[in-house]
């Protein structure tokens, strides 16, 4: 009788589980990451720690597929890499708490936004010779120049105002146990 | 003077336009993951705001089938809709506005949050309902952290999002206003 109830509570915990990964591997699509690499981060955040190997069990994909995953995700900073002390290869764990992975993105934005302002400052110089303005398709890179003339100073605007807020929001979790 | 080439725009202008697409198929993947082909396809609509699969096939020289995939996953990101050319068996894709606009585009829509958040309630109800049995399960208290973290999220980026989108409308009014 014992053994059955804990079957079930494990059939429940198990359960719950595999709609976790969808919901976060969901997340992560909606933002448009691959669907492998949505599911990987996933699994990455609900287990904390796994090897290469344990995710090819988990999902399914190639060692290949899974090494070229993980090579992303800790360029991009989202996942550090350890020497595994027991056995060969390595242990994969998320970069810090969500929050903190997503302030660190958000650290980076301002530097983004710069480097669209520039690039798009250019391509208006290029776009202002006086021959191109009755060619064809003309309108269309001048209405994109012109909308994101307005909205990217909108959003420099927008994370000054609140980037001592979502940093702080990434800094408070550090105190917290288990959470890297 | 009529445009050559299948790309509809002046060859000067398409180099112009293949320019920007490069920088954000480039940029993008850095700074926020998104995958660098559903970024170099965004940045077409950015421009061209409407395009059918075969256009996109000719613009950007990707298969059909990661043109497909890009679209789709576009139309489940909600940055463009999906209409069926009347007459035809093709479907043509819109940009609207740019998604920039408001930045809660990459959120769900309120409804589909509501029922998320629901759905991690009950998952916490039924961990503190067995707590006592499943505790001992390996990876319990991991996924319970889980559900209490994305409950509390849920519960506060769109509250968040709501003043960045209000605080953006704002000064957009003013700049607007100022021109």
């Amino acid at each position: 009788m014992k053994s059955s109830k804990k079957t079930l509570n494990e059939e429940r915990l198990g359960a719950i589980e595999r709609r976790l990964i969808e919901i976060i591997a969901n997340f992560g699509y909606l933002k448009g990451h691959s669907a492998k690499t949505a599911e990987v981060t996933a699994y990455i955040y609900i287990r904390q720690e796994v090897t290469q190997q344990l995710l090819r069990e988990l999902t399914g994909y190639s060692l290949g597929t899974i090494s070229a995953v993980l090579q992303d995700l800790e360029k991009a900073g989202v996942v550090n890499k350890y020497a595994s002390p027991n056995a060969r290869g390595y242990i994969y764990r998320l970069a810090g708490t969500p929050s903190q992975v997503l302030s660190r993105s958000l650290a980076d934005f301002p530097a983004y936004l710069s480097q669209t302002s520039s690039f798009l400052e250019e391509v208006a110089a290029k776009l202002s010779k006086q021959s191109l303005s009755k060619k064809q398709g003309y309108s269309s890179l001048r209405r994109f120049l012109d909308e994101m003339n307005i909205l990217i100073p909108a959003y420099e605007h927008v994370l000054q105002k609140f980037q001592a807020t979502l940093l702080g929001a990434g800094k408070k979790r550090v105190g917290e146990i288990g959470e890297g | 003077m009529k445009a050559s080439g299948s790309s509809g725009f002046d060859p000067e202008i398409r180099r112009i336009e293949q320019a920007i697409v490069e920088f954000f198929a480039k940029k993008t993947p850095e700074y926020t993951g998104r995958h660098p082909i559903v970024s170099a396809v965004m940045a077409y609509f950015y421009v061209r705001r409407s395009l059918t699969q075969q256009d996109l096939q000719k613009l950007t020289g990707f298969s059909a089938g990661a043109i497909s995939k890009a679209v789709r996953q576009l139309v489940d990101m909600s940055m463009i809709t999906r209409e069926m050319i009347p007459g035809t068996h093709t479907h043509r894709y819109k940009m609207e506005t740019l998604p920039f606009r408001s930045p809660s585009y990459f959120l769900q829509t309120e409804k589909t949050l509501e029922k998320l958040h629901m759905e991690l309630q009950e998952m916490k109800d039924t961990l503190d309902a067995h707590g006592g049995d499943m505790l001992n399960l390996e990876g319990s208290q991991r996924v319970y952290t889980v559900v209490t973290q994305l409950l509390e999220l849920i519960s506060s980026v769109p509250r968040f999002m709501a003043l960045i989108e209000e605080e953006l409308h704002n000064f957009i009014k003013q700049e607007n206003v100022k021109r």
